[in-house]
């Protein structure tokens, strides 16, 4: 899943919440200091807990009623809510958690912290067969849109059918998992070339019939993506700025790169739903916040701070705010990684990409884009972030990667590319951003680069994945931040290199790394993470196309009337299904 | 920006009764024949609180001349530092030298910014020439357009009048920091592909933006002028020994037009300065490069615990802006004959 644009420089590791580490520092007080922070690794997996039955477990002390408003600092936000282009860390927390729901989700154990796999339009976690390769779900007959019209499997096969359709939604998670695992027959594009025979609806049950063994089905379900879309009047992008929801909450209003207004949804039955509340009445999410002021409206004692929640908090502040909001500070893991991408098919020699890395100035970098070294982000060396299983510790080079501007002088040398230039785009409208573009300059240059930077101040991605764009063309390092969709390198790796996945920003593309991705796949379930393993080592070693830069942890903050304020460690952002306000 | 028409009294002619400098001596020796400027130019020089003002100007025309030069001097450079080892970013990010915790840095005489760890020193240097390049040069087109504007409207009357006149309003009612908030992201765009003169199109786009707003006061003041001065004989006779109207706007009308022209530059300076400061406090002015405002943006963010941060860029805006205006009223008063004394 795609981090945001501008983390750029940044990542984060970090998976499966360990909620004790996140939560946090028991009394939250006021002595504590970032420095005795650490960066904090995911866990491996999750539960699953098929039989979950709603309504959702009581949260102890939660009241109803109060309005949200979410800061969302350094990130446009979706540039649409279709559910089957959702394919972004803070898209899908939103819209799964609040008004989108699926086959499956994820619930936070209240006792133990950790996130695990229930139903939710399924009335159980799916029946595969015994080789994986055809899955049963049954949909509840109890679940509404917000309309009051029930959801039917027709919807749901609908909404697989959409997936499907790389060409309409450019960003959508269908083109990897859908088109890659559910066998809709070869070339199928989407709906207009109408029916895919490989799922059938009896009934109130749903079957999928896989090209290949698929054991993540119940995984992949999680996913708005493949959710229900109506059968009508779903036309993108129309729809994509008004989605129908079916979740405890509706779309109010949606002004993208501005806010997204919640409200209740009145027809959502907290008894079919085993993981979601509707405790608060209205949610505002406000995108493209500067990060400083978000941090200054928590640090103050305003009415507005109290029900404030802040995406992102700055590491300039964090002392501060660590002090001032108690439990409501809270570092989240996920496994999440930045990369920096130089073009596969502009700079061909390895050496020079080692270079970059060499020159890659990691602690100031970090400092300047306003994240903590050694606590928010820590130095990576492999594709798959730590905690992931099968995950090989490796180094591309031979040794970490540090800023070592000498070493990447010489080896621009050996490769006679003195001088090479650089060209990569950053947002100068926002002060943070350009302070990090600048200090990674700086690195560049001291190690002999010469350094073009494009001023660009939309989204980065969409820009990547436009192919007539001139300053596309002109790019030649350019860079990705990813989480993984699943505790699996299944949804790290082929996103990441396959030929023609939009994420694969550095156009990357050998003919054996696609053959043994397609081999990975038929091998036995438990074999197949030491083999991801293998292949992110022989990436590294032999091609090394992108450049971990950081893993990932991120810092929420909360007002002091947001009670069991928590992340969720399945979707690597805020748990928004749990949380209420004090009343 | 506008100020009282000053009466055709003031103003030098080209007739030959030079008016008497009221310094001279009371019939001690031949009176010295002095232009209008000359006497203006004597008064101010006799205003402390001009003399003042104008030394100040000065010393921020030098730093901003030679801020590459002073910046060698003291060993600073723009351009980010080095923060994993200046700052204390596990406690609060303050810098490990200098201020605000610790006493003078000898190494960043100004201190540090927090966050980049760049030196406020260069910053500040290079940031008084953004602004009085910014501020002179839309002086100077402003005032270029409004004296052509006026001089038109007013001497051509008519129908050239009534549409300058109507351009005139018109620009007076365009908000022109709206302006400037649109015209910002189209220039992104279309300089993007060109990073190498996106930050001259940067600093025109501003000047064509402060000097397209900043022109008509100039003009309805001008055009004022010479609605009283064309009617006066010496224009007249101008006319009809058949001078070219060009001539005689450029010979006849200009020269006499030179005080009221001088006073209104003086007091646009500083209102363009402050005007490019804000603009780049809203992150719409200039984002590539050095800028007061911009760093007062940044600023404001550690005002708490870093006041100097913010104070640095302030002081110098206030002072030169104070000065300025003083400098303005002080030659409005020289040239105002309700003054002389």
């Amino acid at each position: 899943m795609k981090r945001t644009k501008s983390l750029a420089a940044v990542a984060c590791v970090a998976l499966i919440s360990t909620l004790a580490a996140c939560g946090g520092d028991g009394g939250g007080g006021g002595g504590s200091t970032p420095s005795d922070q650490k960066f904090e690794e995911a866990g491996a997996g999750f539960a699953k807990v098929a039989d979950a039955e709603g309504p959702a477990p009581e949260i102890e002390g939660a009241a109803t009623g109060g309005d949200v408003t979410v800061y969302v600092p350094l990130d446009e936000g979706p540039e649409d809510l279709d559910p089957t282009n959702g394919w972004s860390v803070l898209g899908n927390s939103i819209q799964q958690a609040l008004t989108h729901r699926s086959l499956t989700q994820y619930r936070k154990n209240d006792e133990s912290g950790e996130m695990e796999l229930v139903p939710d339009l399924a009335t159980d976690l799916g029946t595969p067969n015994d080789d994986f390769t055809e899955w049963t779900f049954t949909v509840r007959d109890d679940v509404k849109w917000e309309t009051g019209d029930p959801i039917t499997p027709e919807e749901i096969k609908y909404g697989i059918e959409r997936s499907f359709d790389s060409e309409t939604f450019t960003s959508g998670p269908g083109q990897v998992y859908s088109v890659e695992n559910i066998d809709c027959g070869d070339g199928y594009a989407g709906p207009a070339d109408g029916d895919c025979s490989g799922i059938t609806v009896e009934g109130q049950d749903i079957t999928i019939k896989m090209v290949k063994p698929f054991p993540d089905m119940d995984f992949w379900g999680s996913f708005m993506a493949i959710g229900p879309i109506p059968l009508e009047n779903s036309d993108f992008p129309a729809y994509g700025r008004k989605p129908l929801s079916n979740g405890p909450y509706k779309i109010s209003e949606f002004r993208p790169t501005e806010s997204l207004t919640l409200v209740k949804n009145d027809q959502w039955d907290p008894a079919t739903d085993p993981a979601r509340h509707q405790y608060v009445d209205s949610w505002t999410f406000k995108f493209n916040q500067d990060q400083q002021k978000t941090d200054q409206i928590l640090l103050s004692d305003s009415e507005l701070s109290s029900t404030a929640i802040s995406y992102r908090l700055g590491a300039s502040n964090a002392t501060d705010l660590k002090s001032k909001l108690g439990d409501n500070y809270i570092q989240q893991t996920g496994q999440c990684v930045s990369y920096r991408a130089p073009d596969y098919t502009k700079i061909t020699d390895i050496n020079v990409r080692k270079a970059i890395a060499w020159a890659y100035d990691f602690d100031n970098v970090t400092l300047a884009g306003g994240n903590i070294p050694g606590v928010t982000r820590i130095p990576a060396s492999t594709l798959m972030p730590p905690g992931m299983s099968g995950r090989k510790e490796y180094f591309p080079d031979g040794e970490q990667f540090t800023y070592q501007p000498e070493k990447a002088k010489q080896l621009l040398e050996e490769a006679g590319q003195t001088g090479m230039t650089l060209t990569y785009v950053y947002d100068d409208s926002d002060a943070t951003l350009k302070a990090a573009a600048e200090a990674e300059k700086k690195g560049y240059e001291a190690a002999g680069f010469k350094v073009e930077m494009i001023p660009y101040q939309e989204d980065y991605y969409a820009l990547y994945d436009d192919k007539d764009s001139d300053i596309n063309k002109r790019l030649n390092l350019r860079n990705v931040n990813w989480c993984s969709d699943w505790p699996s390198a299944s949804t790290m790796i082929p996103p990441l290199v396959q030929a023609g996945q939009p994420y694969n920003t550095a156009f990357f593309d050998e003919p054996d790394v696609q053959k043994a991705i397609d081999d990975i796949a038929t091998l036995p379930a438990e074999e197949q993470p030491t083999a991801w393993g293998d292949l992110d080592e022989m990436i590294g070693t032999e091609y090394f196309p992108l450049i971990p830069l950081a893993y990932r942890n991120e810092l929420y903050g909360a007002g002091a009337s947001i009670g069991n304020f928590n992340g969720d460690g399945a979707m690597s952002s805020i748990n928004f299904k749990d949380l209420f306000v004090t009343q | 920006m506008s100020l009282p028409p000053v009466s055709s009294e003031t103003l030098g002619h080209l007739s030959d009764e030079a008016p008497q400098a009221p310094e001279a001596g009371k019939g001690k020796g031949p009176v010295k024949s002095q232009s209008p400027l000359q006497i203006a130019f004597g008064r101010l020089r006799r205003d402390k609180v001009a003399v003042a003002c104008a030394v100040i100007v000065l010393f921020f025309v030098l730093i901003a001349i030679f801020a590459g030069v002073i910046a060698n001097a003291v060993g600073v450079e723009t351009g980010p530092g080095s923060p994993a080892t200046e700052l204390d970013y596990l406690g609060d990010g303050m810098p490990l030298n200098g201020p605000p915790h610790y006493g003078f840095d000898p190494n960043h005489p100004f201190g540090i910014s927090p966050s980049t760890a760049e030196d406020n020193l260069a910053q500040w240097l290079y940031g008084c020439r953004t602004s009085l390049t910014v501020a002179a040069l839309s002086t100077i087109v402003a005032s270029l357009i409004g004296v052509t504007m006026g001089l038109l409207a007013g001497f051509l009357g008519g129908i050239a009048d009534r549409i300058i006149s109507f351009v005139t309003d018109l620009f007076l009612t365009l908000p022109y920091i709206l302006i400037a908030l649109i015209i910002a992201p189209i220039l992104n765009e279309r300089f993007a592909l060109k990073p190498d003169i996106y930050p001259q199109a940067q600093l025109w786009s501003l000047v064509a933006i402060l000097a397209g707003f900043g022109w008509m006061s100039v003009a309805r003041l001008v055009r004022g002028e010479v609605l009283s001065l064309r009617e006066r004989e010496f224009i007249l006779s101008a006319e009809v020994i058949g001078m070219p109207t060009r001539r005689i706007m450029l010979r006849e009308l200009l020269p006499n037009l030179v005080a009221p022209i001088v006073v209104a530059v003086s007091l646009m300076l500083p209102a363009f300065i402050a005007a490019e400061a804000a603009l780049a406090y809203l992150g719409i002015g200039i984002t590539q490069g050095e800028s007061w405002g911009q760093t007062i943006s940044q600023a404001t963010k550690y005002f708490k615990t870093y006041p100097l941060y913010l104070w640095e860029p302030l002081i110098g805006i206030v002072v030169l802006v104070v000065a300025l205006n003083l400098l303005g009223d002080a030659i409005r008063d020289a040239v105002d004959p309700k003054t002389r004394r």
